[in-house]
């Protein structure tokens, strides 16, 4: 009998008879693992991981293993098509792409001569690798308004890194954290940016120890040694209340505060401003396992904090981000092996240059919509969404009159739903990109057919923050699918933006490749390309901000007129802010858990994905459901001031039986209505997106923490 | 004869059903709708476990067993266990009687519909025999939590990985799956 073989790609090639085996990079998330696609009579017939890839060492997630039933899915849009009836009529008819551009183009054109480029507004969701492209088009054009997840998903993570510390700080795997603190993340199961949940299991499985930072009893939060079971939306105070332990027991790195640091005095007295009793007091959680956790984290080394968006989407985004920062840097791990790594990307033109925001005159750049609110997220061309829906709908500072999404899906996945939709119903011109018309997309003129990542050639994590670059090779064509990259190079040739643009994408991947003195044909035989490693790169010359240090005390913050210092802001809605309110709506609603297989409002309908989670699904606490009548099963009513939607009950342990946690993201590609049932099960329809809700420098919609009722959809309980 | 089974420490399970989809990309083509799961992951909690509040995920699949329960109640000898330790059910020689389903202790045997006839996971035994890992067991897990080849070694591996975790994991409800070997 034959040895048994790990990862064997030539003996998978002999048994099934594949013609070929092409080596690439999913895209099912934000892009980053090398995968292998096994290629039969022209068709992608079987994907696993790389097992030479860095990033994820052979494996792969459901996600990953889905690209196949999500490329050759019978419901993909595979033609561009103009909507021939209402909008949200589902009527539809089939046209060129040379039809479909020139619509768009001579749009685009039309506004811009009578209404400005201001009042084009281009946007795509989560980060899919287009944000540079976006970007180009946008900026050429002369519109400062590019409406993106940005101001609560990563992008603040970039900003505020940024302005701390030089950029975003990455947990470094490959030199085995020994304590890592997962904060509001759940990495195994959503597997996004620079993290893989793979690496974190070798760190845990190499004895690291672990503290997690979670309202609910997730699988890290039951295998670590600390679990801080925090009030939803005080992230920012817990932290605090963990650096008062390591300011008052001196557990700090005293050369990095000393040598490295802007800031300190004010920082120290800041701190003093939350001792544990009150940090206790804000947090729910008891003082003694908040020392427990500042210490085992401060005095383990090297220590990491694998962390993630639910963190951002509150109103205390930016300081919560600082202040994770402040816990890597103060315990010197900033920079160090094993710690948090400031990576080197290789050396290619970056994302900022490609992006064009140089060209964008400055006369544009204060046309920003919400710019002079939101000044840190408007200094990194980042808007506030509800700042383009006012726009639309009421034609203030001035009107928007078109939309152009790309791979985003913003009538699920933006706070305040019903108003969005309203803002897309009025929008006089809306085109979308996208693999299926999804309820945004049947709101569109336009709907562009997009290819996804086995329909592309790309450079693969060109934005992103771990030093890698890894080529995303095109291993099949589907109708007349075409990459945003490609699509959005066409349409710039014809709003006359030529000059800037090449004749093929191929063309703009070998000018992003350049500086390192490649083209695309030589990178795409390479596995990978790694910026220089290097550890401790502030020792020679500093970090990268004003006062070349790392900022405690945010210099560029105070010159933007907000408190230098990071601060617990209460919730917008929470019994301490809101008690009356609280009596009304008697449970705090979080939302956004992540499910394996989806991501975001993508994969609903992927069988084998959809199969992992076949209905939305509320989970509370069985002393709260005992009290409200709902039994394990039931659809329940959620309901805010906002509105109300039904999710299917869990009845759970491990959570506050204050707290209801509700999946986010939800809609029903089996249900043929155009609607696509876009606001039954959609908790965005419960979120609010009032700018004072919002965190004040970046714009970060509160959306995951909020009040709300819940109760049984039937009285007698029941499936309907 | 060299032994195969698939042991998974499901202590180290985060439920990320990359083997559940693994799984189905090797057994079903895209297009068909009519798919079949010889495995599935499913959270266990988070509830109370030996008096204490824990959330594991259970990942649910032919044991393979040393004495197996369905080979004894299947009437037609449709079930079968080869000398390396795998148990093969043959869906062509399967009757739907459901004896089998009904005497699997660990409700790892499904029943096809369309075929009229039960199913099981047969530990990819056309992978094995051509020197290649099961779909699941490839290398695919992000927890690294699956195990396929000798038993003994296996378990070798798990305690050895169990060592390095450290200590204050040996009051931890383990969750790792014993197979129920003599």
């Amino acid at each position: 009998m034959a040895e048994v073989t790990f990862s064997n790609a030539a003996r998978e090639m002999e048994v099934y008879g594949y013609d070929s085996v092409v080596k690439s990079h999913c895209r099912m998330c934000h892009g980053g693992c090398g995968v292998l696609v096994y290629v039969k009579d022209g068709k992608a017939v079987k994907i696993a991981g790389d097992p030479d890839c860095p990033i994820n060492h052979g494996t792969l997630c459901s996600k990953g293993f889905g690209s196949l039933q999500l490329a050759y899915h019978p419901d993909r849009l595979t033609h561009p098509v103009k909507r021939v009836g209402p909008k949200a009529s589902g009527k539809w008819e089939r046209i060129s792409w040379d039809e479909a551009l020139d619509c768009i183009a001579e749009r685009i054109l039309a506004y811009k001569e009578k209404f400005g480029s201001e009042s084009v507004v281009f946007g795509y969701g989560t980060g899919r690798e287009n944000e540079a492209v976006i970007y180009r088009i946008a900026n050429i054009l002369g519109s400062p308004n590019v409406l993106t997840a940005g101001h609560f998903c990563y992008g603040p993570r970039i900003c505020t890194g940024i302005i701390t510390c030089g950029t975003n700080p990455i947990v470094d795997y490959e030199n085995f954290p020994k304590c890592i603190m997962v904060w509001g993340n759940n990495v195994t199961i959503s597997n996004a940016d620079e993290y893989k949940g793979e690496p974190f299991s070798v760190a845990l499985d190499k004895g690291a120890k672990l503290i997690v930072v979670d309202p609910r009893l997730t699988r890290p939060a039951a295998r670590a040694n600390v679990w801080l079971q925090l009030r939803p939306g005080t992230d920012a105070a817990l932290a605090l209340g963990m650096l008062h332990v390591i300011v008052n027991e001196e557990l700090y790195d005293k050369e990095f505060v000393e040598k490295y640091t802007f800031g300190w005095e004010p920082f120290v007295k800041r701190v003093n401003e939350y001792p544990l009793d009150r940090v206790e007091e804000i947090t729910w959680v008891p003082r003694e396992k908040i020392r427990e956790a500042a210490r085992l984290f401060a005095t383990t080394k090297p220590a990491a904090i694998q962390w993630g968006v639910a963190i951002e989407q509150q109103i205390n985004c930016a300081d919560n981000d600082r202040l994770l920062m402040f816990l890597m840097g103060l315990t010197g791990n900033i920079d160090a092996p094993g710690g948090q790594v400031l990576n080197r990307t290789p050396n290619i033109v970056n994302v900022g240059h490609f992006g064009a925001h140089g060209m964008l005159p400055k006369e544009q750049v204060a046309k920003r919509l919400g710019g002079d609110r939101f000044r840190l997220a408007s200094r990194f061309a980042i808007i506030q969404p509800k700042c383009v829906w006012d726009a639309i709908l009421e034609g203030k500072p001035y009107p928007v009159k078109m939309l152009f999404f790309i791979s985003s899906n913003p009538v699920i996945t933006r706070a305040n739903a019903k108003e969005v939709y309203r803002a897309l119903e009025k929008v006089e011109f809306m085109a979308v990109a996208d693999f299926f018309l999804t309820p945004t997309a049947e709101l569109a003129d336009i709907v562009l057919p997009a290819a996804t990542w086995l329909e592309m050639d790309y450079i693969g994590d060109f934005w992103k923050r771990h030093g890698y670059i890894v080529p995303r090779r095109k291993v099949i064509q589907v109708g007349e699918c075409r990459s945003d990259h490609e699509m959005l190079n066409d349409l710039a040739h014809r709003i006359g933006q030529g000059q800037y643009w090449w004749d093929n994408f191929e063309q703009a991947l070998d000018s992003i490749l350049k500086p390192m003195g490649i083209t695309w044909n030589e990178f795409k035989e390479l596995n990978y390309v790694r910026g220089e490693v290097k550890y401790y790169k502030y020792k020679e010359g500093g970090f990268s901000t004003p006062t070349r240090k790392f900022e405690l005390y945010s210099t560029i913050l105070e010159k933007m007129g907000y408190d230098p210092l990071p601060q617990h802001r209460e919730p917008p809605e929470s019994p301490v802010s809101t008690p009356g309110l609280y009596t009304e709506y008697p449970y705090i609603l979080i939302t956004g858990a992540r499910s394996p297989g989806f991501f975001h409002t993508e994969n609903m309908q992927v069988r084998w994905l959809r199969e992992l989670h076949g209905e939305p699904i509320v989970e509370i606490h069985p002393d709260a459901a005992a009290k409200e009548g709902i039994k394990e099963g039931d659809w329940v009513i959620i309901e805010s001031r906002r509105g109300k939607v039904r999710q299917r009950a869990k009845l759970a342990l491990g959570r506050d039986s204050r707290i209801v946690a509700a999946q986010h993201a939800w809609w029903f590609p089996e249900n043929r209505d155009p609607g696509h049932g876009w606001d039954e099960s959609n908790i965005n329809i419960l979120t609010d997106n009032a700018l004072e809700g919002c965190d004040p420098a970046m714009g970060a919609s509160n959306i995951r923490t909020l009040l709300c009722r819940i109760y049984p959809e039937k009285k007698e309980g029941g499936r309907p | 004869m060299k032994k195969h089974a698939l042991i998974i420490e499901e202590y180290a399970c985060w439920g990320c059903m990359a083997c559940e989809t693994a799984c189905k990309q090797e057994y079903n083509p895209v297009h068909v709708a009519h798919a079949v799961k010889y495995l599935s992951v499913r959270g266990d909690g988070p509830k109370l476990m030996n008096g204490k509040l824990d959330f594991l995920w259970r990942v649910n699949v032919c044991k393979h067993c040393d004495e197996p329960a369905c080979i004894k109640a299947c009437p037609v000898e449709a079930i079968t266990k080869r000398e390396d330790g795998i148990v093969v059910l043959d869906q062509e020689k399967c009757t739907g009687c459901r004896l089998c389903i009904e005497a699997c202790p660990y409700q790892a045997i499904g029943f096809d519909d369309e075929k009229q006839s039960a199913f099981k996971c047969n530990l990819c035994y056309h992978r094995v025999d051509q020197g290649l890992y099961p779909a699941c067991a490839d290398n695919v897990c992000l927890g690294h939590c699956i195990y396929f080849g000798d038993p003994t070694e296996i378990e070798k591996k798990i305690l050895e990985k169990r060592k390095r975790r450290g200590g204050w994991r040996e009051n931890h409800p383990q969750g790792t799956e014993v197979r129920d070997r003599k």
